[in-house]
């Protein structure tokens, strides 16, 4: 016997010439669990894990909240195939007994068609999550254009986040108010180990280094009170390290700003 | 016995008898004494200031190790060179455990057989443990508020179920199937280095007591990825926990070599790389990335060590280090590991599907190629895990393209498994359970993976609860249930003994509905932004997480029903014939129990292992007059009628 790993075709000369390959295989019913798990899979793809996000504080939250609906949607027919074919294996093609099939399966050793189709599909899918995923994290014009942001200098300590306000005379405070449709810089750092500040419904988070400063910006748009969290474990009490945010209008947040005592240095 | 008559008078009684005197009784005794001098002496000369605990507990456990080893007997070949006695032929045999019954398995032996079944308990006492460990934690976490444990034993039990688990699937099938099984797949008559496959094996034996002291040394609040400069704070487990992972970097590397060069020397005549199983170009693959890639993690603990030690900074900004150097070279080692721990467990399922559906592996080099495309890809993907450190935004977009690349050639290990299934004649036994559940896990932790991969979900989704699910998904859901059908698949070879077909069955899907109840509810949690890693949570989470746990007080019992069937088969089951599967590989052609040296004479291969259905047999010719084949432990001319099992 000779050592084929080319592809062999699935009616080998010698074989019935009569029926070709593609039909002896289980097309219909395949297609039909194919056309369900699509059916089922769909609207959870659409509705579930945007809804289990919750309701949006910005618009880079609503850009990455589409972003997971979209990749869900993409990826129904990707697992509907592979589903559809592990069932229909189970079903249709099982062989039960304490003893092997006495007669062995078509020797089908690869398919040039079927692999070259998969491969050119999965670079397409995977071509478009690139450009989708550089879409989102391009910087929006109207941020760029809504002039200076306002500055928030965050420090995160075991287990304790800190505010300061440098624009505002160097206001601190120990809880996070913010103005809003005002964008927002945010100066992160650290006085001891790693932490991550992660403002739930804004789709922020970005580490607190000791020693270094990092970045994030965000234009929250809703009134309300929102969640932050820390996001990298930092010891006995990470899981309390969580505070609150509150997004209030230009008006409170200037009178609130203004009552707030001023660092001494 | 003849053999043994004349290694005596060649060599003289006296050095004979003292290799297989020595066990891992001996061993324990031999580290404890040394663990105690290293604890006298350095505590008396070194244990003032800062350090002076660290150092202790540093010296005290690189001196159990070292007297471990010894006392096992793992220098006894060395220490004979040195001597100028090196070992004879029936040195050798009796180092391999000839006729030496079941405390072969207690001793430091050679042969590759005893060394994959010692690997193999191995691994299953760390899911032990380590499974326990996930029930305390899915205990504490089972409503909030729970004070089940203090937030201090919280974190070092998420660290040590992390780093247990994370050994244990390293080890899980490159150890027992790597070891036991593919020198005979490869017509080999044990590995290239006998002596330091026992070595890699024993080294991991000295690191758990280490790691298991970890928990009396105040324990490790960093979980098992101890990013700095947290772990600068840590207490004295931490020492622990370093030297646990300096000591299996180093078993990794010897496994690695070791598995390789059988692979790349050893096959047998006519086996070329097209006609090598695919279970062996997973394995390889598997161990070669553990060579470059465990030596990060080992350099990132020395560095650590001695910040802890002698007060180096290497991770600390204020004094010119940096946090992200870690962070660096823990996940340089730490992406590839994932692949490390995947890729034998599906190479293992790619050879039981043509198996068990009666069929070809469908496009044998797509397999190859996807094992490859992994591979190669994998190497360039670690700073995804800090996309939101901040350390390089401008690196974002490559590293999300690196990440998303590796989805074609997993998707085309997917549609190997799906071709291989095609049209087959799917004969429903144990070992193919696991082709079934792989595909339906294995496609929801690679989906989400690529969620994780896109940087703006990532801002949203990095270290909550989110990343726990998918990569239980991929680690569990995937490379664990890969591991329970290659057990299942080759547990009849190994223990000579049928694995209960009902009770596994029923302990694999137990299993698998409680594995998808778990971690589908800790998904739901952390979409809704439960940071992972917390010992507490606000009520927000509270019915996700109580379903995690119901989930995982399922996987547990399903876990025991499975060990059960497992402990019980291998002690009583129904006696297994050579080859129960009818499957085609070499492995199944030498009889049960395997006799010492595996082939008496070695094999020559004609076609490759997988023609199914394409008449004929492709069981290789054996060769009559060919015995002269290379052969390790210098045991070249005996040819062994039988052993002992």
């Amino acid at each position: 016997m000779t050592d084929t790993l080319t592809t062999a075709p699935a009616d080998a000369p010698g074989g019935p010439p009569t029926v070709p390959a593609w039909k002896r295989a289980p097309i219909a019913p395949i297609l039909g669990i194919f056309v369900v798990l699509c059916a089922l899979l769909t609207p959870f793809a659409l509705f579930v894990p945007a809804h289990l996000m919750g309701d949006a504080a910005s618009a880079h939250m609503r850009g990455i909240e589409s972003t997971v609906t979209a990749f869900s949607l993409a990826s129904v027919p990707v697992a509907a195939l592979v589903w559809a074919v592990t069932i229909y294996s189970i079903i249709g093609w099982r062989h039960r007994g304490s003893e092997p099939p006495a007669e062995e399966a078509p020797p089908l050793r690869g398919n040039t068609v079927v692999q070259v189709v998969w491969l050119v599909l999965s670079s397409v899918l995977c071509l478009f999550l690139l450009i989708w995923g550089l879409a989102v994290l391009r910087p929006t014009p109207s941020a760029a254009s809504a002039g200076q942001p306002l500055m928030v200098e965050v420090t995160g300590q075991q287990w304790t986040w800190s505010f300061g306000y440098p624009d505002n005379g160097n206001a601190t405070a120990d809880r996070l108010v913010l103005p809003v449709n005002q964008p927002v810089q945010f100066r992160v750092t650290s006085k001891d180990v790693i932490h991550s500040f992660w403002i739930v419904q804004m789709g922020v988070k970005v580490d607190a280094n000791p020693g270094e400063t990092t970045l994030a910006s965000v234009t929250p748009d809703r009134i309300g009170t929102f969640d932050i969290r820390c996001a990298e474990l930092c010891g006995l009490y990470h899981a309390y390290m969580q505070t609150t945010v509150q997004v209030v209008s230009a008006d409170q947040f200037a009178s609130w700003v203004q009552a707030q005592p001023r660092a001494t240095s | 016995m003849v053999d043994t008559a004349v290694a005596e008078t060649a060599i003289g009684r006296e050095p004979r008898r003292r290799v297989p005197r020595l066990n891992v009784l001996t061993g324990v005794v031999c580290g404890l004494i040394l663990a105690g001098a290293g604890w006298g002496v350095s505590s008396w000369l070194l244990s003032a200031g800062d350090y002076g605990a660290d150092r202790v507990v540093s010296i005290t456990m690189v001196c159990w190790a070292v007297g471990f080893l010894v006392g096992v007997g793992a220098l006894a070949g060395p220490i004979r060179w040195l001597l100028g006695r090196d070992l004879s032929v029936a040195d050798e045999h009796v180092l391999a455990g000839k006729d030496q019954g079941v405390g072969r398995y207690f001793r430091f032996t050679t042969d590759h057989k005893v060394v994959g079944v010692q690997y193999l308990v191995l691994s299953m006492t760390l899911f032990g443990v380590g499974g326990l460990l996930a029930m305390l934690i899915r205990t504490q976490l089972i409503r909030p508020g729970a004070r089940f444990v203090s937030p201090q034993t919280y974190n070092t039990i998420v660290g040590m179920h992390g780093i247990i688990m994370i050994i244990g699937t390293i080890i899980m099938v490159s150890g027992p199937f790597g070891n036991f099984i593919l020198p005979i797949m490869i017509g080999a008559r044990d590995m290239a280095f006998p002596r330091l496959n026992a070595l890699s094996f024993w080294l991991i034996c000295a690191a758990v007591p280490v790691l298991l002291a970890t928990f009396f040394f105040g324990g490790i609040p960093t979980g098992w990825s101890v990013y700095a400069p947290l772990s600068d704070q840590a207490p004295a487990g931490m020492d622990c926990f370093l030297i646990t992972i300096i000591i299996f970097a180093i078993s990794s590397g010897i496994a690695g070599v070791n598995i390789t060069t059988t692979a790349v020397k050893m096959r047998a005549r006519g086996m070329t790389w097209t006609r090598t199983p695919i279970f062996v170009f997973g394995t390889v693959s598997s161990v070669a990335l553990g060579v470059i890639a465990f030596p990060m993690f080992m350099a990132a603990m020395v560095l650590e060590g001695l910040n802890r030690t002698t007060g180096t900074v290497f991770y600390d900004a204020a004094h010119g280090g940096s946090a992200w150097l870690y962070a660096h070279l823990f996940w340089l080692m730490g992406h590839p590991e994932v692949y490390v721990i995947l890729l034998p467990a599906f190479a293992a399922v790619l050879e039981l599907t043509p198996v068990f559906a009666r069929k070809p592996l469908f496009s044998f080099l797509g397999a190859v190629t996807g094992i490859a495309g992994i591979i190669g890809l994998s190497m360039f993907v670690w700073a995804h895990h800090m996309f939101i450190s901040g350390w390089a935004p401008a690196l974002d977009g490559p590293f999300m393209l690196t990440t998303e690349l590796i989805s074609i050639p997993t998707g085309l290990l997917i549609l190997v498994l799906l071709g291989t299934l095609w049209r087959g004649t799917v004969w429903m036994r144990l070992p193919v359970m696991a082709t079934f559940a792989m595909l339906w896990n294995f496609i929801i932790g690679g989906i989400t993976g690529i969620y994780l991969s896109d940087v703006p979900v990532d801002q949203a989704m990095h270290g909550s609860m989110f990343v726990t699910a998918h990569f239980h998904f991929t680690l569990m859901g995937g490379a664990l249930t890969g591991f329970a059908g290659a057990l299942a698949y080759w547990f009849p070879k190994m223990t000579g003994r049928m694995l209960d077909e009902r009770l596994g069955m029923i302990g694999f899907w137990i299993i698998q509905i409680g594995f998808n109840v778990t971690f589908l509810g800790m998904f739901a949690v952390g979409l809704a932004g439960q940071p992972r890693r917390v010992a507490d949570y606000p009520s927000l989470f509270a019915t996700g997480n109580l379903v995690s746990s119901i989930g995982a007080y399922i996987i547990g019992s399903g876990a025991l029903i499975y060990l059960y069937a497992v402990v019980h088969s291998w002690r009583h089951g129904r006696r297994a014939p050579g080859n129960p599967w009818g499957a085609k590989t070499l492995e199944w052609q030498v009889p049960t129990p395997v006799p010492l040296e595996n082939f008496t004479v070695l094999p020559v291969v004609t076609s490759d292992f997988y023609g199914y259905g394409e008449g004929g047999s492709a069981a290789p010719t054996p060769a009559p007059r060919r015995i002269a084949a290379p052969v390790p432990s210098g045991a070249a001319a005996t040819t062994q009628e039988g052993g002992t099992a």
